[in-house]
Formats: C-alpha cells, structure tokens, sequence
C-alpha cells in the first residue's frame, strides 16, 4: 500500500447500475467513492465529508428535473475548493448557462464513456492517469 | 427505486446506542443516565448519525423520523436493567408541528413499560423559529406527563438565550466544543462556568458532553458541573456492549427485560 491520501469523489445518480459502474471504475483509478442516488442525501454527505469531486447527474428524483443545479449552488456556497461535473442527457442551452453561471466546472453530455469523464476529471484535479 | 426514507423507517431501519451520562460525587463517580443516539441503516451514507439527521431536515420529516426513533430506543430500553433514566432527542420543530407526539412517547412508553419519569427530551433544533405557541405548549404538557426537558448544544446554533428562556430546561447539554481542551482554555472555562451559573439560577444542571481527557474532567469539576458523558467514561455502544461493559453495575448484566411496576413480582 502506497500510503497516499485518496482523493474523494462523490457521485449522484438516480440509476443505481451507473453508480455501481461509476464506483467500480473509479476506485480502480485510486479514488475513495462514495455514491447518492438523491439530492438531500448528496447535500448531507456534503456538509460532512470533504470530496474532491463531485460527478451528478442533472435530473435526480424530484419535481424539478434540474436537481444538479441545486447541487452546483450548494459546492460553491459551502465547498469551494471541490470540484463539480454535471451530466446529463436533457440539457438546454439554457440549463447549462445557468450551470455556468452557478460556478459548475463542467457540463457534460450523455452518455460519455467513463474513460472520457475520468480524462476531465484528472485534468480538474491536476493530476495524471 | 426505493426512497432512503422508507430505508429509514422500515423494521430494523435504526439501530439504537446508548451513552451513558455519569454523575460525580465526592465518593466516586456513577451511572447518572443513558442518552439513546440513533444510528440509520447499515450500509448506507445514514448510517451516520450526522448524516441522517441532516438528510432527515432537508427532507422536512424530522416528525416522522423522530417517531421511528423514539420507539425504536424505548423498544431497546425495554432490556435494560436497573431501570437507568433515558435521554432521547426530539426536533424542536416536531414538538411545534406534531400535536400527537405527546400521545404518541406516552403510548410507546408504557407499551415498553418505561415509566415518562424516567425520560428526557433532549431539544434539539437547527432551523429558525417555528409555532412557538404550538412549541410552548408541548413543552408544557411533557412536563405535565412527567417527562423532564433537556436542551441539547447549549451554546452553539439555535441552542441560545431565547430556546433557554423558552424551554427552561432541567438539563443544559453543553456541546464537546466547550469541554474539549478547556484544562488549558480560560475562555472555555469561562464559557462553562456561565452556563453552569445560568443553568443554576434556572434551577437545572448541567451535562457536560465531549469529555476525552482528565485534565478538561478536572477542570469541568472545579466549575462545579457534575454531569459528565463522553469517551473518557465510555463511546456510544449497542446494548448488548454496554452490558458486557459492566457500567450498569455488576448485577446488572442479565438485560432482562423490565415489566411494569403493577406486575412485577411481590
């Protein structure tokens, strides 16, 4: 065991076969996962546990339908040091402006291969595969 | 996909522990108390007491939620032995919203066969102002049930001067952030030492949470404060590793369960 501090990755997604997915991938790359399927269970986690990276879907179990957002507003009020990865397979113009606006650090359509999501994450935390 | 909350409240969802709570006297130091803490279910991000309690008032259910908790520590109370006082916690805002929850301790109490005088609501809250006449007046008929007040994290958040005037509470839970280093802190004692003169003048004691070492144990002594709980006495444990701990008493260790007072043996 090399004895470095894993980095960690928190990730939303209402599906639970992607965050399995997501999970396994990551881990594998040397990430500490810990994964939400809803929004109040990922803010919970968030104003507990220090994450590097946060990776959610746009649209979780709600009424909404754009409860990323929600998500971008509460890192950036409350963790501004983590970094934060919306995907989503809906998104407007408008909605990703809106993510923009909110602070997020990028905005991701689906589906992206897992090896692509990694690439840009490595790139936000300045750290090599 | 199944809701966390449903997780939470369906049979087995919260696992009870108990802390105890110790009183020091001249002669030594004993068993004052249990506080029950909740933890949510096993294997996922609630298991954290911090985590679910903060996803249980995101998701505005701290009623229901409290209602699961307070029969699932009474329903594990039940195997106690000695009959020790329990702490249990209760949202301020579920005593404000929830007008049967008096009802409902009363009733989960005496099917466990725990008498309300053997009860703390501990008061515990991180929003602003809810019904106060509604939070008033439950406050006042848990007293008129016999249940005793305590109010939890004195000192910090929504735990101020005005929920102390409000709640007048038999029990001022200070938060480990006072007690821990305060050997060393004169601020903090100074901090303690107010607390404990307020809580006098209210006619209530204080808890002292968060006691680690003997240094900040000798120093919360001197104040005055005599209620003490934290990991220098014991962590919050299951049941079962309490009775095998022997903190009970040594003729405490059978968890028998307790029966009602009118059917226990001549």
């Amino acid at each position: 065991m090399s004895g470095a501090v894993l980095q960690r990755m928190l990730v939303i997604d209402d599906e639970e076969p992607i965050l399995f997915a997501a999970r396994e991938y990551f881990e594998a790359l040397g990430f500490s996962v810990d994964c939400a399927t809803e929004l109040e269970e990922a803010q919970a986690l968030l104003s507990h546990v220090q994450y590097d990276i946060v990776i959610a879907d746009l649209r979780l179990t709600g009424i909404y339908g754009t409860e990323g957002l929600a998500l971008v507003r509460h890192v950036r009020e409350r963790c501004p040091q983590t970094r934060i990865l919306l995907l989503t397979a809906y998104g407007s113009a408008a909605v990703e402006e809106e993510a923009r606006r909110l602070g997020v650090d990028g905005f991701l359509q689906k589906p992206k291969p897992l090896p692509d999501v990694a690439q840009i994450v490595f790139g936000l935390l300045g750290k090599t595969a | 996909m199944k809701d966390l909350l449903d997780t939470i409240l369906e049979p087995g969802g919260l696992t009870v522990h108990f802390q105890p709570i110790m009183e020091l006297r001249e002669e030594g130091r004993r068993l004052y108390g249990l506080e029950c803490l909740i933890r949510g279910p096993k294997g996922t991000n609630l298991e954290s007491a911090d985590v679910l309690f903060d996803y249980v008032r995101r998701k505005r259910e701290e009623s229901l939620v409290d209602r699961a908790c307070v029969k699932a520590a009474l329903e594990r109370a039940r195997e106690l032995p000695g009959r020790p006082h329990l702490s249990i916690n209760v949202h301020a805002s579920t005593l404000g919203r929830d007008h049967e929850f008096l009802v409902f301790l009363g009733d989960v109490a005496d099917v466990n066969a725990i008498s309300l005088s053997d009860v703390t609501v501990e008061i515990v809250e991180h929003a602003p102002p809810w019904d106060g006449r509604s939070f008033l007046g439950a406050l006042e008929g848990l007293r008129r049930i016999g249940v005793r007040i305590g109010l939890d994290d004195v000192g910090l958040g929504q735990s101020n001067y005005r929920m102390i005037l409000d709640c007048r509470p038999d029990y001022f839970k200070i938060d480990r952030y006072f007690a821990l280093g305060c050997a060393k802190d004169p601020y903090r004692q100074a901090v303690l030492q107010s607390i404990h003169e307020l809580a006098r003048r209210f006619g209530g004691r204080v808890v002292a949470e968060g006691v680690e070492h003997t240094e900040d144990l000798a120093a919360i002594q001197a104040i005055g404060i005599d209620l003490v709980q934290g990991y220098l006495f014991a962590r919050a444990a299951p049941l079962e590793t309490l009775l095998e701990s022997g903190l009970l008493g040594p003729d405490r260790k059978s968890g028998a369960p307790r029966v009602p007072d009118a059917e226990a043996p001549a």
